[in-house]
């Protein structure tokens, strides 16, 4: 009689995590209390940021180190996997090094508040330069969205590739929705990687 | 009595004639200067003992920590003998945490509590369950979380 393991309880679930990006105020961790478990944790980590060019006369690479809040949220899928939901901030002025936290990552949600484009730029650009699968979610506030989407495409001059789709992050199915179009992404990059 | 309002000015006294960017300094008198141990709140590096950068260089956010179990890998010292913010993180990985959980309930900043979990699991209370990273998720991994997360409504 052969002997099988039974599954061991006390054994950790294997982590995954999706990144939600943008500028302050732009519902990063609405859309992370929407569909977390817990109620959104905060801790403080330091970045890397490499200041763009403002102001900096001489020719120095200037990169310090920045510390920011970031929240967070999980979904327990099953009992041997577990979706963390990182919200990472992104500010106009820094264009943060990220790599310790898009390490592993399934991708990453960019929320935009089509009235405030701006915010999102750099955090566009750091997916787009990472190959980090990533979607645009167009936050509608109360339900309203402030510009059509093709606006928003256009304004930010992202590849037809990347989907820039309407979303609620107050509403649970649509924030999931969101999340699955993002997995849909991660998916094809998956494929893409074992055919290669 | 007291001193005559000129002496306050700027180049009056002896305060007037330091440099602004050393002024500060002036009190640095024992029991005042910032080794005083009734400072508000600990800094990072006193509780990581001035290291940057832990020994467990895989721990990343989501990394889920465990406390070992009793036995030959266990550690030789009992928890109860440890600081303080060591034994709140041994207490909290009671059930598989994530490292950013620990850092978040145990109000300790993200790369201290790398650090201390890194000494915790090198000193034989805890178990670092550390994934390879430097590789994208498989498909059969994201068809997975894609099926649980169909599956909330």
């Amino acid at each position: 009689m052969g002997y099988a393991p039974s599954p061991d309880r006390s054994a950790p679930p294997v982590p995954v995590k999706i990144l939600i990006a943008g500028g302050f105020g732009v519902g990063k961790t609405t859309t992370v209390g929407a569909i977390s478990e817990i109620a959104p944790l905060t801790t403080e980590a330091e970045m890397t940021a490499a200041s763009v060019g403002v102001d900096d006369p001489g020719a120095r690479t200037g990169k310090t180190t920045t510390t920011v809040a970031m929240d967070f949220g999980c979904v327990t899928l099953d009992e041997t996997l577990k979706l963390y939901l990182f919200g990472t901030p992104g500010q106009t002025r820094f264009g943060f090094m990220w790599d310790d936290l898009v390490r592993g990552a399934l991708g990453a949600l960019v929320v935009v508040d089509s009235g405030r484009l701006d915010d999102c730029y750099p955090v566009v650009d750091y997916f787009e330069n990472a190959q980090i699968p990533f979607v645009i979610g167009v936050n509608a506030f109360d339900g309203v969205l402030l510009h059509q989407i093709d606006e928003v495409r256009w304004a930010l001059a992202v590849k037809d590739s990347v989907p820039v789709v309407p979303f609620d992050a107050r509403n649970r199915v649509s924030v999931r929705d969101t999340l699955l179009m993002v997995l849909d992404k991660a998916l094809d990059r998956a494929m893409l990687l074992r055919r290669s | 009595m007291s001193s005559p309002p000129a002496r306050e000015g700027p180049a009056g006294d002896a305060a007037g004639r330091v440099p602004p960017y050393l002024r500060a300094q002036l009190p640095a008198v024992a029991g005042q200067g910032p080794d005083r141990a009734d400072a508000q709140g600990v800094r990072p590096f006193v509780l990581t003992a001035g290291r940057v950068s832990g020994d467990a260089a895989d721990i990343g956010l989501e990394t889920q920590v465990t406390v070992r179990p009793a036995g030959p890998g266990g550690p030789h010292v009992p928890v109860a003998s440890l600081a303080s913010e060591l034994r709140a993180i041994v207490a909290l990985c009671d059930k598989p945490v994530s490292v950013a959980e620990i850092s978040a309930r145990a109000r300790l900043h993200l790369e201290v509590t790398k650090i201390l979990v890194g000494d915790l699991w090198a000193a034989g209370y805890l178990d670092v369950h550390a994934e390879d990273l430097s590789e994208f998720p498989s498909p059969e991994t994201i068809l997975r979380v894609m099926h649980g997360l169909r599956a909330i409504s």
